[in-house]
């Protein structure tokens, strides 16, 4: 296939990417404010897309490799080309829409390197794999992430509860604008420089830029709006989930999960242990709602989080791999790679529609949960 | 292998930053609701305080590319 044309299909993919990447992660910032109704959903959206957008802008630290030293790489460079970053972007995209559909707050990261992981087994082998990294910067982490946000999360939840009066508790939805802005972003810095680093490396794998250059201006300004589109597109089933599927927030909460989710993404950022900005506002929620007297957590939904984060990568990488293998047919391959590709987004976007979930009906309950009743309570000395 | 040393400074870096940024914005916000004496200049004092962790938090999202365009 032409170079020029292979090319293209990657970057088209990697800012389709990088549009799921946006929507999925939404929910991080804006989950809990929109729950207590700090900010107006379309607001709370539009707010993080504009963050998103400067955030991608700020960012200067370069993704030198597409996969922070999780695959291999020889001397000249990173051993996949672009026919492989194609094959792993489907993968990392697929199972991206799958867990917005199921509505579960998965690592676009992890998709990302499930994917590219699986379309390097097949093209390069086993050996290709970094796996003292996958451990250490992936694996761990993931088990890391949620602990230390949800325990920073129950004591600042505690904190708030033990100082404030019911009555004063409602002023906490002004410091939630404050503390989801900076989580919004953080985001934009961070996640739009992973498509930044695919398109680049596609770019010099191709010849069209030389090695060891950073992005270009335009594919900055392209995954900037790429990552701000699909965070205003609002990942509204995620939403749902994070903001009223694991714990009824309210406001002093929302308040304690942001300060903890903020803390923890810029400590782990500047302090030299990268956890996913995913898998900490989770763990967040989680914490506040263990931290409020009265409150439970719907451990099942946090089981289905659990069991999603657990098989990201592994099914992103199965399809990554399925992906690969077609590709290595040729030509033929690869159009059929993307056809299937464009079926399986269109498919899972149909299937959504039977259930539209968007900022209308956001806080109606989700189908299957079960809405208890209160007991009234029985008087004393009444017959 | 994993860095457990950078874990347990993100822990207790975390831990600090987030617990006192709540504790601060708790206390203005009872501070606020007597609202009379000295305890509205105190609360008005937290929030800034508050405000000061968010330009914090600001710096350390935005610092690296600001110095760039400083020249430093």
């Amino acid at each position: 296939m032409d170079p020029l044309i292979l090319v293209a299909l990657v970057i088209a993919l990697a800012l389709f990417f990088d549009f799921t990447n946006g929507f999925h992660d939404t929910a991080n910032a804006m989950a809990t404010p929109i729950a207590t109704g700090a900010i107006r959903p379309k607001v709370a959206v539009a707010l993080a897309a504009v963050l998103n957008l400067i955030g991608a802008f700020l960012s200067t630290e370069v993704a030198k490799t597409i996969s922070g030293g999780l695959i291999n790489e020889g001397d000249d460079g990173v051993q996949i080309g672009p026919a492989l970053i194609l094959a792993g972007l489907i993968g990392a995209i697929v199972w991206n829409l799958v867990t917005w559909l199921l509505g579960l707050p998965s690592s676009s990261s992890h998709a990302l390197f499930g994917g590219l992981i699986g379309a390097a087994v097949v093209g390069a082998g086993f050996g290709v794999i970094n796996g003292g990294v996958l451990v250490s910067k992936i694996l761990l982490p993931a088990v890391l992430a949620p602990v230390t946000a949800g325990l920073v999360s129950y004591l600042a939840t505690k904190i708030a509860y033990a100082v404030t009066r019911k009555r004063e508790r409602d002023g906490f939805k002004r410091g939630q604008v404050f503390t989801a802005s900076l989580v919004s972003l953080a985001h934009g810095t961070n996640d739009a420089q992973k498509t930044m680093g695919v398109i680049t490396l596609a770019l010099i794998a191709a010849g069209f830029q030389t090695g060891g250059a950073g992005p270009e201006l335009w594919v900055i300004a392209a995954c900037a709006i790429a990552i701000a589109a699909g965070t205003y597109s609002g990942g509204w089933r995620i939403i749902r989930t994070m903001g009223k599927g694991i714990t009824e927030v309210e406001p002093a909460q929302g308040f304690s999960a942001e300060a903890a989710t903020t803390a923890t993404i810029l400590a782990s950022t500047h302090l030299g242990f990268a956890l996913s900005t995913t898998q900490v506002a989770s763990g967040s929620v989680i914490g506040t709602g263990l931290g409020r007297k009265g409150a439970s957590v719907r451990w099942r939904t946090a089981g289905r989080i659990a069991l999603g984060w657990l098989i990201t990568i592994p099914a992103a990488g199965m399809v990554g791999a399925a992906a690969a293998v077609l590709v290595g047919i040729g030509t033929g391959g690869i159009i059929a790679a993307v056809v299937l590709a464009v079926a399986a987004i269109v498919g899972i976007f149909l299937w959504s529609r039977r259930t539209k979930v968007d900022h209308r009906n956001l806080h109606k309950p989700e189908p299957g949960v079960f809405v208890r009743p209160k007991k009234k309570k029985k008087r004393k000395g009444r017959r | 292998m994993i860095d457990w040393m950078a874990f347990l400074t993100v822990v207790v870096a975390s831990l600090i930053s987030a617990c006192l940024v709540v504790t601060l914005f708790s206390v203005a916000l009872r501070l606020g609701d007597a609202g009379t004496g000295w305890r509205r200049p105190v609360s008005a004092l937290m929030f800034a305080l508050c405000g000061i962790a968010v330009l914090v938090g600001l710096y350390l999202i935005v610092g690296d590319h600001l110095r760039e365009l400083v020249g430093l």
